[in-house]
């Protein structure tokens, strides 16, 4: 529909100095660099670039939009999703608890160490844990393993001591429940931002 | 589900906590996302299939593959792009199920999204006409749109959704954006 009638905004080869629209959102999505001295001299590239530009600011709106006209998920959905997945797909490596030599078989999965560690948070109110990871060959006794944990602290707590005491908090319970040969726990504090409920 | 955490908290917390925490299992966690992400994860599927009884079937599917292979998912603080692929490929495979079936024009435009809160006029003008050029588009082109402008697809994954040669795939976005671009104009 727009071959015959001639628009103010062009978006044929011939309304933008022989550029082509793919050309154009390659140029716009490489943020216009390295400058194409023939693109920013065309009052026709200019025209369609600012169209392509308008639109992408509408695409967020848009899409924004569409979220909101979207129900809350109900909790029977939801509850159909969480017992469709298996819930021993992450429990990670056999984490062995007893002595070799006395014969029995006891062991903790990794899953179980995490959840130990994540626990730690509850002593500490507002903290939360991440990831964390056992570094190391926690499958053999005695292996020396690494902790790395992802916290995150609430704005204006003081982070050094705060992330110390999580510190000894976590090597007591791991002490206490397993018998990991624990060489450190790093605790990375990434930011303290939160997450809300949209600017809707 | 877990003994540790009421929810609300985590529920407040960023994605690289709330994902961290599911990629080490967590279940709570995991509920968390689906929770927050289900509202957007539901209008891009609209708008990649059009009105269709289908898309809380797409996200089902999108959820468990989500959880199976959360392990695969490094930075945990870019989960909802890595979300906004897999549900891509879930409704994809939708598409290309149903394809023979349908008739390519008689597909029903999205619901228009009329419970648009307060905000600029103009913006919200904007998101009408916006969503009338959509609406106008043939499905190829629609979807193309969205997987790109919306879904965030890099051309080379929008080439295997569509099993087209990125070269078509390029095509069909030069003429969905043209054909947007020129209708956004006229309503200016």
């Amino acid at each position: 529909m727009t071959e015959d009638g001639r628009l103010p905004l062009g978006l044929e080869p011939d309304d933008l100095d022989g550029h082509t629209i793919e050309e154009l959102t390659d140029y716009l999505d490489a943020g216009r660099t390295p400058a194409d001295a023939s693109i920013d001299a065309s009052p026709g590239c200019a025209l369609a670039l600012d169209a392509m530009e308008r639109l992408r600011a509408l695409t967020p709106a848009l899409m924004a939009s569409d979220e909101a006209a979207e129900p809350a998920p109900e909790p029977g959905w939801i509850q159909s999703i969480l017992s469709g997945i298996a819930m021993d797909a992450r429990s990670g490596r056999r984490i062995p608890l007893a002595d070799p030599d006395d014969g029995s078989d006891l062991a903790i999965t990794e899953g179980a160490v995490r959840g130990l560690i994540r626990a730690a948070e509850n002593v500490f109110p507002g903290i939360l844990i991440g990831r964390c990871r056992l570094d190391g060959d926690v499958t053999v006794r005695g292996a020396e393993i690494g902790v790395e944990v992802d916290v995150s602290v609430p704005f204006g707590e003081p982070i050094v001591q705060l992330a110390e005491r999580l510190r000894s908090e976590i090597a007591v319970r791991l002490a206490r429940h397993t018998r990991l040969a624990v060489t450190g726990i790093d605790i990375t504090v990434h930011d303290i931002s939160t997450w809300t409920e949209d600017k809707r | 589900m877990t003994d540790e955490e009421p929810g609300s908290r985590l529920a407040g917390a960023d994605d690289r906590i709330v994902a961290g925490r599911a990629i080490d299992g967590d279940i709570a966690a995991f509920e968390v996302l689906v929770r927050r992400y289900t509202p957007m994860m539901r209008a891009y599927v609209r708008r990649v299939l059009g009105a269709s009884a289908d898309v809380d079937d797409v996200l089902q599917e999108a959820f468990v593959i989500a959880w199976q292979r959360l392990s695969e998912l490094e930075d945990p603080a870019a989960v909802k792009s890595w979300l906004m692929r897999i549900v891509s490929r879930k409704a994809m495979d939708r598409v290309r199920s149903r394809r023979p079936q349908v008739d390519i024009d008689g597909i029903e435009p999205p619901a228009s999204p009329d419970t648009t809160p307060a905000r600029a006029a103009e913006t919200r003008a904007g998101v009408e006409a916006l969503n009338a050029a959509l609406a106008e588009l043939p499905e190829a082109q629609r979807q193309s749109w969205v997987l790109r402008e919306i879904g965030g697809l890099t051309y080379e994954e929008m080439a295997a959704e569509l099993a087209m040669p990125v070269t078509t795939v390029r095509g069909l976005l030069a003429r969905a954006r043209k054909h947007i671009m020129v209708r956004m104009e006229e309503w200016r």
